[in-house]
């Protein structure tokens, strides 16, 4: 029953958008549609931690698949509630016209709508199809503000992750030819998987994942293929910077993490461990250079994706309870801090009118509320004590040295070293200083005020200790990769 | 025997597809492509009975061969674009990599499909193959129509090689792989024609604003 409501409410939002011509009750309706859809998920992880959730054979949700829609539920709400302040100056600038709201909640709906459908859906096939729907509901939100860069962003986009998706397409198809082949099905629905990969040909299995690894990998921002990311976190408009960074990239690795488990059911989790552990490494190097001679605010934060979804990638790599459990806290973690530091360089960037670090001075002075907000976020982003990425990071890396992988301990302490200093570095220059004269001392709407408040209190408090509800979900999350 | 005939068939318009110059001839290659499929999915459908092999094959000829070179054709038409397709490599050394690239997927699919019938080798090869040359179309070409097209040839050796294993995959799933088709090139339409009016041109090498 939750499934099929939180798959209702975005789809209602959505048509709602197109019909209701005031942007104010779109507004509400929206605010208070992904309320009832975080709860909902809330109630969907609770019940999916124990037995997993099913509906026709066609819906199916288990601890994993609730985590990750737990996780873009929340986002949800928090980008739906920025989204008001931010079209509004928006529309007062002249960037957009007030017909343009309506398309913008329309496409913001579509594109929850698929994110939740990836969870949502039993047959691998169908995961497939959302995923790509997610690029192309997405491809006109970066592009939406049609200037010659967006439309650039958005063009690359759409092509290198549509090939990403036709080689996740050709993974898809390999598996399905071994699980008909050799393992007699006649379903894509990984709930059947586990039962026949016993039967299923290694061989094809290896090259099914690694094509997998690669179409999706290119979604979820994966070095080498990341090269699409940096444009279009740069030139969407602010709060859809913040979902496709937060939780898009996510439900690509939610993706690969259900092909993996059936590979891991043949093959031992060895194979998918050392690809994953690759090119998590590789990710974290890539993002270092980039991180360090970054200018663009937004770039700088897209970049640092990279790296998050790296580290994630490196804890499921090294695998275990407690590698698991680190990668699916860093999830939750780096969502959380990376939509709090996305908002407040949105605020910055309305104010200063500019994306360029090295012309913003003294932040701090010219808005204090979310000049404080982005100096904490900053330091809890880079991993610093005592906020909430830290401790995910510290899992990963006792998990690493536990498991005896001392050599990708030290690679990860080194990267992750070198981008505390680089981010450190580029924040600081910002937002300390003097302010340029002639600009005004900005106060920031109250509801933004409260969504940073909401984001910053959630990333110092589970620096301390991780709610008791949140540790039940990530349990049956790790529950259901270890097969326990 | 016919399906293998087919097969070739769609390997050579391919190879003529990399090797082509003009915008148009790639679009009717594509054409031809997708007929070649719709005949070999129309021949699985005959020899298996079943009703929903016969229902994507009418999808293939309607959405691929029949309605996407037209939406295409319409798009080089009323943008009045240059026909030359901006070639990276030139015709030979095109043909030449070609070649290397079907020998690497023959070798590819020999070792993937080690212990499976030669019939079975043969697809895997030659739909890879056609994947391989939908990627080449994509890098050594500059204008946003070769990407898209690029895209739908990987898409075709995509589907040839989905509907050969064992009389295609889950139906649902392979209409989720039209209706994502036909969509896509909608949308990569409504971007090219953005492109095309704010740049002037639809030439994807000069989209360099951003970097680093």
């Amino acid at each position: 029953m939750e499934i099929l409501l939180i798959l209702a409410i975005p789809l209602a939002l959505s048509l709602a958008a197109l019909a209701v011509k005031k942007t104010r009750t779109i507004e509400a309706l929206n605010i208070a549609g992904y309320a009832a859809a975080f709860l909902l998920s809330v109630s969907l992880a609770d019940k999916a931690a124990d037995a997993r959730v099913n509906l026709w054979d066609f819906f199916c949700v288990d601890g994993l698949s609730a985590y990750f829609i737990f996780i873009v539920a929340l986002i949800d709400l928090a980008c739906a509630i920025y989204s008001m302040s931010y079209l509004e100056s928006d529309l007062a600038d002249g960037h957009i016209s007030p017909a343009k709201t309506g398309f913008y909640y329309f496409l913001f709906n579509i594109f929850s709508l698929s994110m939740f459908f990836v969870g949502a859906v039993n047959s691998l096939g169908l995961v497939w199809l959302a995923i790509e729907m997610t690029t192309l509901t997405s491809a006109f939100l970066v592009g939406f503000y049609n200037s010659k860069r967006s439309v650039e962003a958005a063009w690359k986009y759409i092509i290198l992750c549509s090939v990403g998706i036709t080689l996740a397409l050709l993974g898809t198809v390999l598996l399905y030819y071994t699980a008909s082949v050799h393992g007699g099905l006649r379903t894509l629905n990984w709930t059947d998987m586990a039962a026949a990969a016993p039967l299923m040909d290694p061989k094809i299995l290896k090259i099914a994942f690694l094509f997998i690894l690669v179409g999706y990998g290119t979604k979820a921002g994966l070095a080498p293929m990341h090269a699409w990311l940096p444009d279009a976190h740069s030139q969407a408009p602010t709060p859809v910077s913040a979902l496709l960074s937060a939780v898009l990239l996510k439900t690509a690795i939610y993706a690969i993490l259900r092909f993996a488990m059936i590979v891991n059911s043949t093959l031992g989790p060895a194979y998918t461990s050392n690809l994953l552990l690759f090119f998590g490494l590789l990710s974290l190097a890539v993002s270092a250079g980039f991180i360090l001679v970054q200018k663009d605010i937004k770039r700088l934060l897209a970049y640092s994706s990279v790296e998050h979804i790296g580290i994630i990638c490196v804890g499921l790599g090294i695998g275990g309870p407690a590698g698991l459990f680190g990668a699916f806290l860093h999830v939750f973690n780096h969502a959380v801090t990376k939509t709090l530091m996305f908002f407040g360089a949105g605020n910055i960037i309305k104010h200063y009118k500019t994306r360029n670090m090295h012309s913003m001075k003294g932040v701090l002075a010219a808005m204090p509320f979310t000049g404080a907000a982005v100096m904490l976020g900053a330091f809890a982003l880079a991993g610093s004590v005592p906020f909430s990425v830290f401790i995910s990071e510290l899992y990963i890396l006792l998990a690493a040295v536990t498991a005896g992988k001392y050599w990708a301990a030290g690679i990860f302490l080194l990267f992750v070293a070198i981008i505390f200093g680089a981010l450190i570095h580029h924040f600081s220059k910002a937002l300390f200083g003097r302010k340029p004269d002639g600009l005004p001392v900005k106060t920031e709407p109250l509801s933004v005020k409260l969504v940073l408040l909401a984001l910053l209190g959630l990333m110092a408090f589970m620096g301390f200790s991780t709610p008791g509800l949140l540790a039940r979900f990530i349990n049956a999350a790790v529950a259901v990769m270890t097969g326990v | 025997m016919i399906i293998e005939l087919l097969m070739f068939a769609m390997l050579f318009v391919t190879f003529a597809m990399i090797t082509a110059k003009r915008i148009n001839a790639v679009i009717n290659g594509f054409m031809w492509q997708s007929l070649l499929l719709f005949a070999a999915m129309l021949r699985l459908a005959v020899a298996s009975g079943n009703t929903e092999l016969y229902i994507l094959a009418a999808l293939v000829l309607a959405v691929k061969a029949v309605f996407i070179p037209y939406y295409l054709r319409k798009i080089t038409a009323e943008m009045n674009v240059s026909q030359n397709m901006g070639l990276i490599l030139n015709p030979f050394l095109s043909l030449l990599s070609g070649i290397a690239l079907t020998y690497l997927c023959y070798r590819f699919a020999g070792y993937v499909f080690s212990a499976q019938a030669p019939a079975d080798k043969l697809m895997l090869t030659i739909s890879v193959s056609v994947i391989a040359f939908g990627l080449f179309l994509m890098v050594f070409r500059m204008k946003a129509l070769s990407q898209i097209i690029g895209l739908l040839v990987m898409e075709n050796g995509t589907f040839l090689l989905a509907s050969w294993t064992s009389g295609g995959m889950p139906f649902i799933v392979e209409l989720a792989v039209f209706f994502d088709l036909f969509v896509l090139v909608i949308i990569v339409g409504t971007f090219i024609y953005r492109i095309n009016k704010l740049f002037t041109h639809i030439d994807v090498s000069k989209l360099t604003d951003l970097k680093g």
